[in-house]
């Protein structure tokens, strides 16, 4: 029986784009993965094993490592071929790892979100200081370091604090609406698409909860560095 | 060996912002269960990359998935096994029944395993073929700092009981940053024959460059990098491990990669995951 994310798999009728992943499927029923900047008949180089997405997403064009899976600057000039649902699930787990749970959860109406001070306030350590950030420092630092242009294409789903206070305020609107692809709000700021655009032609990137990255540069925040 | 068709394994580790070989074993070890089919679904998650802890709790689906098992790619129990991961993970035991009815176990770090003494030995047996063990001192190599104090520990037991062993004419356990420091491997250690094995889950800056340059092997290596500000050679990470012996004054040293990276762990992750169920 397939679990939930082979179901958002399968109802995703290809071609659908999964972060800056286009993935096509062949007469054959096997899925071709590309980044969606490239041209299909560019000359790609091709791998087909879907463990060969783990060095694709290691590093960016200039070779630098990414330690964000979600910021976009996923390498360009590749092409996987994917025999089954099931190499395409594991592949597109470690480009974007964790990413279709997170999303399968949410459209199964059993994704919780964190607000950003209960993340906070959680944290020992080195990292138990990053509590004492302020909101309007947040509301910068949230602007700047989540932003889909240049820092992280993830839809942000979790509020400031519990009294429901909005991640940042400097956002545009688009970047908490899970009907919206990222890329393409960044590529027509001017009109972005509806919120009725289909969510199976892009399966989007959901943040339920900061990520440590984030924790890390509210540290820095307050520390003043 | 089968769990039934409801078990799920999580392997948590600790990953890296900086080091891109941080979560490499830990990812080769789940692929590797993986494919021997022993639980429904084989998932990874780590405190410092994706998926993150706290992303873990979405990963297997209670319709199908009853049970997971929750193994700690840790050397010693410490810090992030006894404060971090539980609470990332929202566990609140050794067992956690969540609402949705999936029953959490939370098992021993694979570095409590007995049977690390078995992989440090062969690790050491691979780096030297050949060389007899009675005329080798063998260097343990751990971190310690206070922070690092459980692993220390962990050091100090596996060197016990390869010393109790009596097979190599000395067993050492030495420190990068508190005496016996691995740089005093020369004034510390009698044999002709010099064996290190750094006991670190993953390779990284501490295995590729931090040891070699306190044991001096960095020049010989080739690896050094270079001009001041010359980024890391990407292409030689790993060269250290594949120039033995470095033949220092009279002495041959031997210098193996982090025990972490031995394919065994990924047996150990699986016994520990047993453990817990029975």
């Amino acid at each position: 029986m397939p679990d939930s994310i082979e179901r958002c798999l399968e109802s995703a009728a290809p071609p659908f784009c999964f972060g800056q992943i286009l993935i096509r499927k062949t007469n054959a029923g096997h899925f071709i993965l590309i980044h969606r900047d490239d041209e299909p008949q560019k000359n790609l180089e091709i791998f087909q094993n879907p463990d060969d997405a783990i060095e694709i997403a290691k590093y960016d064009d200039a070779g630098n490592y990414r330690p964000l899976k979600t910021a976009p600057n996923l390498r360009h000039g590749w092409r996987l071929e994917l025999a089954d649902l099931e190499e395409l699930r594991r592949a597109l787990d470690y480009f974007y790892p964790g990413r279709l749970a997170v999303f399968a959860a949410w459209k199964g109406g059993e994704l919780k979100t964190t607000p950003l001070r209960g993340t906070l306030d959680r944290q020992s350590g080195m990292y138990r200081v990053a509590a004492k950030i302020s909101d309007a420092q947040i509301n910068d630092l949230v602007a700047n370091f989540c932003r889909s242009n240049g820092g992280c294409l993830r839809t942000i789903l979790w509020k400031r604090d519990r009294g429901g206070g909005i991640a940042s305020t400097k956002l545009p609107k688009e970047k908490f609406d899970p009907g919206i692809d990222q890329i393409q709000a960044l590529e027509r700021p001017e009109s972005p698409p509806p919120a009725t655009t289909p969510v199976a032609a892009t399966i989007p990137l959901l943040c339920q909860e900061a990520c440590n990255l984030l924790i890390a540069e509210c540290r820095k925040v307050v520390k003043g560095k | 060996m089968s769990f039934n068709k409801e078990s799920a394994l999580l392997i948590v580790a600790h990953g890296s912002t900086v080091n891109p070989d941080s979560s490499a074993p830990t990812l080769a070890h789940a692929a590797k269960i993986r494919r021997r089919k022993i639980f429904a679904e084989v998932g990874c998650a780590f405190w410092k990359e994706e998926p993150s802890l706290r992303d873990a709790i979405f990963l297997f689906d209670p319709k199908s998935i009853c049970e997971v098992c929750v193994v700690p790619n840790f050397i010693s129990e410490g810090y992030f096994t006894q404060t971090v991961v539980p609470r990332e993970l929202d566990l609140n035991g050794r067992i956690t029944k969540r609402p949705n009815g999936q029953i959490w176990k939370y098992c021993e770090p694979v570095g409590s395993d007995p049977r690390m003494t078995d992989l440090l030995l062969q690790r050491a047996r691979e780096i030297a073929p050949g060389v007899p063990e009675a005329e080798t001192s063998l260097l343990i190599v751990a971190h310690g700092t206070d922070l690092n104090e459980n692993s220390a520990v962990a050091a100090k037991r596996e060197a016990e009981k390869i010393r109790a062993l009596g097979k190599y004419a000395e067993v050492l356990n030495v420190y990068m940053e508190e005496p016996p420091l691995v740089s005093d491997w020369r004034k510390l250690t009698m044999s002709r024959n010099v064996v290190v094995v750094p006991f670190f889950i993953s390779d990284g800056l501490h295995s590729y460059e931090d040891i070699p340059r306190l044991l001096g092997i960095t020049v010989a290596a080739g690896v050094d990098r270079g001009r001041p500000g010359s980024p890391p050679p990407a292409t030689a990470l790993g060269e250290i491990f594949r120039r033995n012996p470095y033949k220092i004054g009279d002495r041959l040293l031997f210098y193996a990669p982090s025990i972490g990276t031995d394919p065994g762990f990924a047996d150990i992750i699986i016994e520990q995951a047993l453990a817990a169920k029975s």
